[in-house]
Parts: C-alpha cells; sequence; structure tokens
C-alpha cells in the first residue's frame, strides 16, 4: 500500500503495512511507474506506518537506489522503528540510503 | 511449560504473513519480549519465503511451520519438499543468491542466524529442505 506525493525534483512515498515478498513485487512495479518521470532526482521513503520488514523489502529498496542512481538522483528513508531500523544496519542499508529521523512532513 | 504445533499450508505468497501471525500467536503463550517476537516473526518469513521463492521456485507444493516450546527454548522448524539445494554451505553465504534478478538480496541465512540462537539447514536435492532454528525465550 502506497501513497506518493510530489514536490519539486522531490518524491515522497509513504509506504505502510508489512513489506514481505508477497508485497515487495507489488511496490516495486508501483514505484518504479513512479520513476518513470525523469525528472524526480530525490525519492523518499517514509517507513512511519511500515509494521515488519524482511530481506525481501531490503531487495526492493537496493532495486530503487539502483534506479536512482543510475539518473544519477538519490534515496532517502525516514520514520524507521527500530526492528526496520536494525534490518537496515544489518543489511548496510545505511551505507547507500541516507537516514533521516522524523517523517517527511517535517524535513 | 511445553508446548508443540504444526502448521501445512500451500507454498503461495500470501501465507507468509499467514505463517508469521500464526507464529507470533504461538510464542505470545509463553509472554515473550516484543524484541523476541520481532526477531523469531523476521527468521521464519526468510525460512517462508525461501521454501516458495526457491523450494518450490513458482511451482504448487506444501510448507510445513513447526514450532515446540521446551522450557525457555523455542524450535522452529520450515520445511518444503521441493527442489533442495545442491550446495548448502554456498546458499548460506552472505549476498549468495541463486535469484538477482528478483531482486533477492541473499542475505536471508544470514537474518535467520542474527535473529536466531542457532540455525541448521538439512536439504537433499530433488526431496527438499528442512531449516531448524533454536531461540531462547528469556534473556
Amino acid at each position: 500500500m502506497l501513497e506518493s506525493r510530489r514536490t519539486g525534483d522531490r518524491l515522497c512515498v509513504h509506504l505502510s503495512g508489512e513489506i514481505d515478498h508477497c508485497v515487495a513485487a507489488s511496490l516495486r512495479g508501483e514505484i518504479e511507474s513512479l520513476l518513470r518521470d525523469p525528472t524526480v532526482k530525490s525519492l523518499w521513503l517514509d517507513f512511519s506506518d511500515v509494521t515488519f520488514m524482511d530481506s525481501s523489502g531490503v531487495g526492493m529498496i537496493i532495486g530503487r537506489y539502483k534506479t536512482m542512481k543510475a539518473r544519477g538522483g538519490s534515496v532517502h528513508a525516514c520514520g524507521l522503528h527500530p526492528p526496520v531500523d536494525r534490518l537496515f544496519h544489518l543489511a548496510g542499508l545505511h551505507r547507500i540510503i541516507a537516514i533521516a529521523g522524523g517523517d517527511t512532513e517535517h524535513e | 511449560m511445553n508446548n508443540r504445533m504444526e502448521l501445512r499450508f500451500d507454498a503461495l505468497a500470501e501465507n507468509e504473513a499467514f505463517s508469521r501471525m500464526v507464529i507470533s500467536a504461538f510464542l505470545v503463550q509463553v509472554n515473550p519480549t516484543m524484541s523476541v517476537v520481532s526477531e523469531v516473526r523476521t527468521a521464519v518469513s526468510e525460512a517462508v519465503t525461501n521454501a516458495i521463492v526457491h523450494g518450490y521456485a513458482g511451482t504448487t507444493g506444501t510448507v510445513v511451520l513447526r514450532a515446540q516450546i521446551e522450557g525457555n527454548q523455542a524450535v522452529i522448524e520450515v520445511e518444503d519438499y521441493g527442489c533442495g539445494i545442491a550446495d548448502v554451505q554456498k546458499a548460506m553465504q552472505p549476498f549468495y543468491t541463486s535469484h538477482p534478478e528478483q531482486e533477492r538480496t541473499g542475505i536471508g541465512f544470514s537474518l535467520m542466524q542474527s535473529f536466531m540462537d542457532g540455525v541448521s539447514v538439512t536439504s537433499s536435492p530433488g526431496s527438499g529442505t528442512l531449516v531448524r532454528m533454536t531461540k531462547r525465550l528469556e534473556a
């Protein structure tokens, strides 16, 4: 499930619920279709309503990082709850994705 | 408290969330910490996803989730009767994946090992894979 908001060259995507293999496949398609607009230069992923994530979610994020990197853009994450934050660190995502506190509304 | 359960379900992606709900509900009886529940849920999700994505690779089949509480330890098994793993050691290497094009990360076994106290994998090509994990329920 996904809501998105565009501000200038920034696309904010609000994710919610549980991101597993079943859900990651559809998120991949939905976010990629939003990223077809080449003027999007920074992708913000808001995890504040994400209650669970596993390695399938990690794969989905790395995939979008590759899309953004290919156009010289960036990926940012915010609203990480402790279990999701731990997964980000175990998977090494903090090395490629800028992690901000709070949610995108306050950035 | 000692208790056991076994759940058999079809190898459908929709059942990943179902298997996580069942393991959480089973463990709640022994009043575990939030962090233990979260870790076990993630490990089970990884093992069940492997069974569906790799064990059956889109074909039909049955996944079995077993859990046993023995005193202050939980023993959890996820078994499939799919294609099996020829080289378990290689499959368990961090970042190794046989399906990079599907955005698989290859960190599933690493996460199971990080989140659980013990992980063992028994597999034979053509007959399936059994992942057995143990978790202490008290600090």
